[in-house]
């Protein structure tokens, strides 16, 4: 008998086996992903570098359940992604997970405070205002909470959507190319207030970039190569 | 935080940045002008049913044998007259008339014209003479040779002429060879002491008041009534207008039909935009945890409100604009007429959901199907919707409302048929079209150039936005040409020579007489038609009765004589439909009577006659069937051989049934004919008077004057739902532009960075719109030709024709009315400086 997958999987957040993905191209199926094994062990800090199209962004979006591989299986919280259908795998997200993008992904109608508001409605949290105020705060911009997202520069929106992120207390945050439409200084800033909020929470963080700095101020760094896992550094 | 509140706060964030306006907007033109068509038609309705009152003299008649003892409860206004044949008399000269003893209320809708001369023009009033005096026909003056202000005798009373009649409601309802009228007062009938036990008397009774009490009261009725009692609606006042009814009932609803249409287009445009501009949200809910279930939840209420808003703001628009529009063509009418009711409001609201859930679902059900991965790859669509449900809810939706909508159902099935078939034609075209811009383009230079690769370049935008115009403009072309054909066409039926007087009772000896006359003093008459009243009793030698379901056995022509004719050539503005014309095949008379006195059955089996349509359609006649009429004591008994279609507005005498030559022949006849008589003052009909007494003249110049108001406040109106068309027609090029607007503020940002001139980026846009309004327009009038000529033949009997006008028209028009809204909608991309639109675009 089998034993459960909390039992297999004790301290692992996110687990990946043989992880593949291919998508049909004119030429036939083209390989994106190809055999990755990864364990993220919970309150880890987890970089997955490569050059532009070695399928960082692709792994990513695997492991948060935002999509589902051609073979190999994926654990989120122990549960099999690949057995969950798309709701199922969307309620399991739900308040657990925060996610940090590079284009921001605001919502341009709300304000900051309503923007850092609306995964804490969606998670029904009852202290969901006060909490937003409070994670507006802890990220600088309490005194802007009511600005628009095109009243904010882009390391201002940046730090909007961190807040948003870690405001429902999630287990695991991901970051696709946190800095990547931001400048050197700005970017830099940004990489502190990730790392200080992520160590203060104690939570897990997984992040995609190709910035060998950013890359280094993680515990774990996973390198692809066209879809490969080249090898793995621990810090 | 439930998704229901959740939706109804990112709705009300949402309203702050405008997102929603675009969708809100269409919905509000949408609906708007379908309640203005909806109110204004129900109006115009309403106001053509009073016209119809006015020419009955009440809102329903009823004509009965024997007093009516009792009637159903009702809170109708009554008005009551005695009707009867007598003897009138000044010194030795003696004349049959028509007498009409009324109450002070008679008649209830219209007015009685009274004049102090003859041929005079008179003033309105009520029918009810002073005390001690009668109001009289203008041709009972020479016959008795009197004057106003004279004394005539009727039974053992004495009255003084107080003035002439010039003009009373019902003039022309069933009167022809009755005797000369005269109105005298219904309580001073005792007086004359000439009705006795088994008079040939008519009671009528005139009854007026609100629609709803109205039809509960004639139903309750018509269930007491015997064959010998008649009602008469309003609709049925004069059978003159009845054409006129029906075709404004066809044109309001096509009308109505198009406007949905039209906002149904604009909306799913608007709606789509909407769905685009969402997705991203969608995908980033889906991140946050939200289930498809939640995300419905969250849109569907989003979408109903917005519905909501929308449909009642839209009703609201309506309402105000029908009452400011209908004030200035309908000012009498509409003082009259009761407050828009909350029926309407619903209907509207109604509408505008419908109309949103058809025009939107489709959309926003792709929305909530958007994978979460888009948050990382922008370029992600959603999963496609099942193309088959997508089409299915639209076509549902639409459905519901186009039959909600449509009245007859004939009118929608054609129109229908013909807008299926053009979205399939015209997606056709519009790929065609740009294949052909494709080859201007290899020949053209600078901004057009330009304009022209912008065209190919979004080919599925194009060809939805060539289609949206090109259907905007197409639905504006037929409308103009529906107007322009078929009311054109009935104002022509009424040409200015157009009989403006009937002679009727003219007997066989004086035929040649009265022709004479009329050539002496220049006047063409129609033909002479002889004319013998009978009653429909048999069909196939059953009881007619017999024949019918019970709900068609009420019909009035079972309820009184028809005049009956007989021809051999075919009159004028009647066009045979079924059978063939029967000719000169005439059979030969029968001796008349029988030795024995007992009545006589006329029936050979080659005796043949022709129905109307209508009455064929009423009476389930078909083809083949053999009638029977009661003629006096005689029977007679033809075969159907022919249908035909009788323009009853053509001031020509017009007959339900026309007998082949031959079986009708010998019977007491008088005839009938219409002439052409000059107007202005001294007019010749009073020598016609004196040099032939016995024959009754009938003036028809105000019934004319008339119909030919009632056409044009039909034609006023149609103008009108014209310009609410045009609004429509403009929302659904405006919501097309601003589906395609980031797509160019980005593009606009990008030329701009690259070097390109403001003004030379205009041109470009504005030569983009241009040559799609062109193209639009050319489309357009090939789809309106064909469908014009598809909806004349099938519909209103009419033969196609080209309208070189429509190609002059609708090209620029399409050029000027893109390129206008075009660069209102999008000037301000390139006027904004490069870097800010950069920002804007996030």
């Amino acid at each position: 008998m089998t034993p459960p997958d909390s039992a297999r999987f004790p301290a692992s957040i996110v687990q990946a086996r043989a992880l593949s993905q291919r998508v049909p191209t004119a030429d036939g199926l083209l390989a994106i992903l190809s055999d990755v094994a990864l364990d993220v062990k919970a309150g880890e800090t987890l970089a997955i570098t490569g050059a532009s199209g070695s399928g960082k962004s692709t792994l990513l979006g695997l492991l948060a359940g935002l999509d589902i591989a051609s073979a190999g299986e994926v654990h989120l919280f122990g549960e099999r992604l690949d057995t969950l259908d798309e709701d199922a795998r969307a309620r399991l997200r739900a308040g657990r997970v925060g996610f940090v993008f590079q284009s921001f992904q605001l919502l341009p109608a709300l304000t900051a405070l309503e923007n850092v508001l609306m995964p804490l409605e969606l998670a029904g949290r009852d202290d969901a205002r006060a909490r937003a105020a409070h994670w507006l705060e802890r990220v600088g911009l309490a005194a802007r909470a009511r600005h628009t997202p095109r009243q904010l520069s882009g390391g201002e929106q940046q730090r909007v959507a961190i807040a948003r992120a870690f405001a429902t207390d999630p287990e695991i945050v991901f970051a696709d190319e946190p800095t990547g439409n931001l400048d050197a200084d700005t970017g830099a800033r940004i990489v502190d207030l990730l790392f200080e909020l992520n160590a203060s929470a104690h939570t897990t963080l997984v992040l995609v970039t190709h910035d060998a700095t950013l890359a280094a101020r993680c515990q774990r760094r996973l390198h692809l190569v066209a879809g490969r896992v080249q090898d793995t550094v621990s810090a | 935080m439930n998704f229901l509140r959740l939706g109804l706060w990112l709705l009300g964030r949402e309203r702050a940045s405008g997102e929603w306006r675009v969708l809100l907007l269409a919905l509000v033109i949408g609906v708007g002008s379908v309640a203005t068509t909806g109110f204004l038609g129900d109006r115009l309705q309403r106001a053509m049913r009073d016209e119809g009152a006015r020419f009955l003299g009440a809102d329903l008649l009823v004509t009965s044998p024997r007093p009516v003892e009792s009637w159903p409860d009702n809170p109708l206004a009554t008005a009551h007259a005695v009707e009867f044949a007598s003897m009138i008399s000044r010194g030795d000269a003696f004349q049959l008339a028509t007498l009409r003893a009324v109450d002070d209320a008679w008649p209830l809708r219209g007015t009685v014209r009274i004049a102090p001369r003859a041929f005079a023009p008179g003033t309105p009033g009520r029918a009810l003479p002073p005390p001690g005096s009668v109001y009289v026909d203008p041709q009972l003056l020479p016959l008795l040779d009197a004057q106003v202000g004279d004394t005539v005798r009727i039974g053992e009373a004495a009255f003084r002429i107080a003035g002439v009649v010039v003009e009373e409601p019902g003039q022309l309802g069933g009167v022809f060879g009755l005797a000369p009228r005269v109105f005298l007062r219904g309580d001073e009938l005792d007086r004359t002491q000439v009705l006795l036990p088994g008079s040939r008397i008519t009671y009528l009774y005139q009854f007026a008041g609100a629609p709803p009490a109205l039809d509960a009261f004639t139903r309750a009725l018509k269930t007491r009534l015997d064959d010998t009692q008649r009602t008469i609606g309003s609709r049925e006042g004069v059978e003159t207008l009845r054409g006129a009814f029906r075709n404004m009932d066809a044109y309001l609803q096509l009308t109505a039909l198009i406007s949905l249409l039209l906002s149904v287009a604009a909306i799913a445009i608007a709606a789509r935009r909407h769905a685009l501009r969402h997705y991203d949200q969608a995908a980033l809910l889906r991140c946050f945890g939200a289930t498809t279930a939640q995300l419905r939840v969250l849109y569907a209420v989003q979408l109903f409100t917005l519905g909501l808003l929308g449909s009642l703001g839209g009703a609201a628009l309506g309402a105000l604009v029908q009452q400011a529009l209908g004030g200035l063509i309908l000012p009498d009418t509409l003082a009259r007429l009761p407050a828009l009711g909350w029926k309407p409001v619903a209907v509207a609201v109604a509408s505008g959901l419908l109309a949103l859930a058809g025009a939107a679902l489709p959309a926003l059900m792709r929305l909530i199907r958007v994978p979460p991965l888009r948050v990382l790859r922008r370029d992600l669509p959603p999963l496609p919707l099942s193309a088959w449900l997508g089409a299915a809810i639209s076509g549902a939706a639409l459905l519901i409302l186009v039959v909600a909508y449509a009245r007859d159902l004939k009118l929608v099935s054609v129109f229908v048929g013909a807008l299926a078939a053009l979205a399939l034609v015209l997606a056709l075209l519009a790929r065609l079209a740009l294949v052909a811009g494709r080859g201007m383009r290899t020949v053209s230079r600078g901004p057009l150039r330009f304009g022209l690769a912008q065209l190919l370049r979004h080919r599925f935008d194009s060809t939805l936005q060539l289609g949206a115009f090109t259907l905007a403009l197409f639905l504006l072309g037929l409308l103009a040409l529906v107007r322009t054909d078929l009311i054109e066409s009935w104002r022509t039926q009424l040409p200015p020579d157009a009989p403006n007087h009937f002679l009727v009772n003219i007997a066989p000896h004086q035929q040649d007489a009265v022709a004479a006359w009329l050539a002496d003093h220049h006047l063409q008459a129609s033909a002479l038609y002889p004319m013998v009243r009978g009653r429909l009793i048999e069909k196939n030698g059953q009881p007619i009765a017999d024949t019918l379901p019970p709900e068609d056995r009420g019909d009035n022509s079972l309820r009184r004589e028809l005049n009956l004719t007989w021809t051999a050539s075919l009159p004028a503005n009647n066009a045979v439909t079924a059978g063939r014309w029967h000719g000169d095949r005439r059979v030969a008379a029968p001796a008349r009577g029988t030795p024995s006195g007992a009545p006589l059955l006329r029936s050979d089996p080659s005796a043949e006659l022709s129905v109307e349509s209508g009455m064929a359609e009423r009476l389930h006649l078909a083809l083949g069937d053999t009638l029977g009429f009661r003629i006096g004591d005689q029977t007679v008994a033809a075969r159907i051989t022919s249908i035909r279609n009788v323009k009853w507005d053509s001031m020509q005498p017009n007959f339900f049934v026309i007998f082949a030559p031959g079986m009708l022949d010998g019977l007491p006849a008088s005839g009938i004919a219409s002439v052409r008589v000059p107007s202005g003052p001294g007019s010749p009909m009073s020598g016609f008077v004196k040099a032939f007494p016995g024959i009754t003249v009938l003036a028809l110049d105000k019934l004319i004057a008339d119909i030919e108001a009632v056409f044009a406040r039909i034609l006023a109106a149609i103008q009108l739902l014209l310009g609410f068309l045009l609004a429509a027609g403009l929302a659904v090029v405006v919501a097309t532009l601003l589906a395609s607007l980031d797509a160019r503020r980005q593009e606009a940002v990008l030329l701009r960075t690259l070097g390109a001139r403001r003004a030379w980026l205009a041109q470009g846009l504005m030569s983009e719109f241009v040559v799609l309004g062109l193209l639009s327009g050319v489309l357009a009038s090939v789809c309106a030709e064909i469908a014009m000529a598809l909806i004349a033949h099938r519909l209103f009997d009419l033969s196609p024709q080209l309208h070189p006008w429509l190609w002059l028209v609708l090209p620029p028009l399409g050029a000027l009315l893109v390129g206008a809204s075009g660069w209102l909608t999008t000037r301000h991309i390139v006027r904004v400086p490069p870097m800010q639109s950069l920002r804007a675009l996030g």
